[in-house]
């Protein structure tokens, strides 16, 4: 049997669970937006079932979805490739994360991770038979990867680089200066770049979103992800890609043809209505996000609970240290007693015991009701830490 | 997968744009499909209604990973009518399509410290699937008309420490399936070595009567619901003891998170409508099959008797072979090519209307 643990996403799969079965729950744990999908994209999978119902894809994805992705590539990221060699369609960015791993990750390389992120890359890591090697980031500095830190962990076993860019979970976001510094590290040593960027068109304040693959010398060593999940409401049509060069899409594509073949057609049409169709929905959903991140942002300060200033992506990495309890009992008791669900840090990392990861994606009335009690749990366990006896 | 260098990964593409260019010229071409092992016929307007009234409703977020509970019920009582076996919701999980299904079985079952044992003809599938992290295989013969594992083969494999055993039956290249006493067998066997057996029966829904499947130790594949113009969409299944499932699970979390809704729903509809819409599909291709292969046979050539009613496999020597798939080729068909599966002297056309022009091609080669 391959290798096989209780790991963090399991974790967060059973307290879903348990937030499910309460009427009254406020779910601010899973990275799924609550809005549904725009109109006129379900419009055009109606469309497509119509028309193009028995329409066969290859493994990569319609042609004309590949054509849509370059375009939004090339105008948001400032990367262009060509549609039939450097772009594979995914069911998702989770299956984009995926085969870049395998792509780039055998049997003992080494792909170096700036902690905490994104969980599912060292479960794919695993399955590759490589490791990663974690390089911490504080919450002082908004959880920035430190270049000089990267360049350290850099040895002869080293393959890859991840930069997930806004962050899932810290949501921080790369500088363009730490982006070129990060590229040539790639360049000196001839690392690859895994570049997730599905939370590219979320950042807050004056933070810009930099692509690694735009950066001189990146393109030849970069694999790209992005998907139409977070930034389209459309987490359940299984709809993602990766660009890159040719040479490694290649051997990409073989992967995605063995482990799924093509993707959902319906989903890929409903993909071409998303890229090509009005972003107005779009924008209307990012702007929402920012008054509801002010929101909560405004209930932790009231709370007095610290945390690395969110600049891009749709979560927020809080320190629960204070209360001294762990992550997971914390995260536990305010679902167990209040119906809010937020997500223990412990299931991103074993280091990241005494935070906790809240998104912000549920209406802001509903947000504001979870804070509130939120807010009632901790006064508790801070009567409690006052007379010894917080758990 | 070897780990290259970006220099290295450079020269090796280099070498392969050549043959990229050829495949992609191909492709380019409007060819007339006959390669698939079913063909994609209309789609009841009753599937459009309902998947579109559930996306109406909401469900464009994440499912559940192992899918949504009515469809893992409803394939779960289709299985149980099926084989006769037990089977429940909570036994099975959905999957983005059946590559989905060969990946997650083949690299996620328990093969023990043995080798996996193949048949050697297969959809050339099982093998990529496998070749993402190779495991160790041992061959299995198959028999000359239905190009299934032979039973002595089996139990070779099984005693010389084999755990995991891959079969289709029906065949994806002849359609021809193991029938109950070689099932029972084959059951008997995997319990006396303490082995278990992945079974594609994706073939099944287009054979007339049961396809046999042992009722224990076996993981059972398959598209979801096939036959009712949803095959793009995408939608399969994997049925194991519910022990086997959490690797399962996890896996296709860690690589899919969900299956696509709407190809789920699809499913779901198209599960509502099959006691109903499937005998007369069935039997339609049935004659229309048997149609094909007496003019084959007519022109003198050699369709195997096969079983399953969604493929026609004719069995061709090598310069017969060649010829045709030139002529074909040149008439813009494209067929599946027993090469491809293992098998070279066959050829496979999918049933439907288009193949007998196809024959005619082939019967004057
Ligand atoms: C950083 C990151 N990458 C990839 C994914 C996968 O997203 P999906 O498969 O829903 O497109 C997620 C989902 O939460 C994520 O946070």
């Amino acid at each position: 049997m391959p290798e096989r643990k209780k790991s963090g996403t399991n974790l967060l799969y059973s307290m879903m669970a348990e937030a499910a079965s309460y009427d009254d729950a406020v779910i601010m744990g899973r990275g799924d937006p609550d809005f549904d999908t725009p109109e006129h994209i379900i419009a055009a999978a109606k469309e497509a079932m119509v028309q193009n119902h028995s329409d066969s894809s290859p493994p990569e994805g319609l042609p004309e979805l590949r054509e849509a992705i370059a375009a939004r590539v090339e105008r948001v990221n400032g990367v262009a490739y060509d549609p039939a060699s450097e772009i594979v369609v995914t069911n998702g960015g989770q299956e984009a994360l995926f085969l870049m791993v395998l792509t780039l990750i055998g049997p003992g390389d080494e792909m170096i991770v700036p902690e905490p992120n994104y969980n599912t890359y060292l479960d794919s890591t695993r399955f590759a038979g490589g490791r990663q090697i974690e390089v911490d980031t504080f919450p002082q500095q908004n959880f920035r990867a430190d270049p000089a830190d990267v360049r350290r962990n850099v040895n002869e076993r080293t393959k890859a680089l991840l930069l997930v860019s806004p962050n899932n979970p810290a949501a921080s976001v790369i500088s363009p200066q730490d982006m070129r510094d990060l590229v040539q590290i790639a360049c000196d040593h001839d690392l690859f770049i895994i570049s997730d960027e599905i939370y590219d068109l979320f950042v807050y304040d004056d933070v810009v979103h930099t692509s690694a693959a735009a950066m001189p010398g990146a393109r030849e060593r970069t694999l790209t992800l992005n998907a139409l999940s977070k930034a389209y409401s459309m987490t359940g049509w299984r709809v993602g890609w990766v660009t890159g060069p040719a040479p490694l899409m290649e051997r990409l594509r073989e992967l995605k043809a063995a482990i799924t073949g093509a993707t959902s057609i319906i989903s890929q049409y409903a993909g071409i209505a998303a890229l090509t169709g009005p972003q107005e929905p779009v924008q209307m959903m990012a702007d929402t996000y920012v008054r509801r991140r002010r929101a909560v942002l405004q209930a932790l300060d009231e709370m007095g609970i610290e945390y690395g200033v969110p600049e891009g992506g749709q979560f927020i990495f809080a320190d629960i240290g204070f209360t001294g309890m762990d992550s997971m009992q914390f995260a536990q008791r305010v679902l167990t007693e209040q119906h809010v669900l937020v997500y223990p840090g412990s299931a991103f990392s074993e280091a990241r015991k005494q935070y906790i990861r809240m998104t912000f994606l549920q209406p802001e009335d509903k947000l504001r009701e979870g804070l509130e009690r939120m807010k009632i749990a901790m006064e508790g366990i801070r009567a409690e830490l006052g007379n010894g006896s917080a758990s | 997968m070897p780990s290259d260098s970006v220099a290295a990964l450079l020269q090796r593409h280099r070498a392969n744009e050549d043959l990229n260019a050829a495949v992609i010229s191909a492709a380019a071409r409007n060819a007339l499909d006959l390669a698939a092992d079913a063909v994609v016929g209309p789609l009841d307007e009753r599937i459009i209604e309902a998947t579109g009234a559930a996306l109406d409703a909401g469900h464009t977020h994440y499912e559940p990973v192992p899918g949504i509970d009515e469809l893992r019920a409803a394939l779960a009582q289709h299985l149980s009518e099926a084989t006769g076996a037990g089977w429940d919701a909570a036994n099975l999980l959905v999957t983005a399509g059946m590559q989905e299904s060969r990946f997650l079985t083949l690299q996620l079952i328990d093969a023990g410290d043995g080798a996996t044992a193949l048949p050697q003809v297969l959809h050339p599938g099982v093998r990529k699937a496998l070749g993402t992290r190779p495991r160790e295989t041992v061959s299995l013969a198959v028999d000359a008309e239905r190009r299934l594992p032979r039973l002595q083969a089996i139990r070779a494999a099984l005693e010389g420490g084999s755990r995991l055993l891959y079969m289709e039956s029906p065949s994806r290249l002849t359609g021809a399936t193991l029938d109950a006493d070689e099932m029972a067998a084959i059951a008997t066997l995997l319990a006396d070595h303490d082995a278990s057996a992945i079974i594609d029966r994706g073939l099944a829904p287009w054979v007339a009567g049961a396809v046999a499947a042992p009722t224990e130790r076996v993981a059972l594949i398959g598209e979801a619901f096939p036959g009712a113009g949803i095959a793009s969409w995408l939608a399969g299944y994997i049925a194991v003891p519910e022990d086997w499932l959490p690797p399962i699970q996890s896996q296709k979390q860690i690589m899919a998170i969900c299956t696509a809704t709407p190809a789920q729903f699809g499913a779901l509809e198209a599960g509502n409508l099959y006691t109903e819409e499937q005998p007369p599909r069935l039997e339609h291709m049935q004659a229309l099959r048997s149609s094909l292969q007496d003019r084959a046979r007519a022109a003198g050539l050699d369709a195997l008797a096969g079983g399953a009613a969604s493929v026609l496999a004719l069995r061709l020597s090598a310069s017969q072979k060649a010829q045709g798939l030139t002529r074909l080729a040149e008439a813009s068909y494209q067929v599946a090519d027993g090469s491809d599966f293992g098998a070279p002297d066959l050829l496979r056309l999918t049933v439907c209307d288009a193949a007998q022009a196809a024959l005619d091609l082939l019967a004057d080669a």
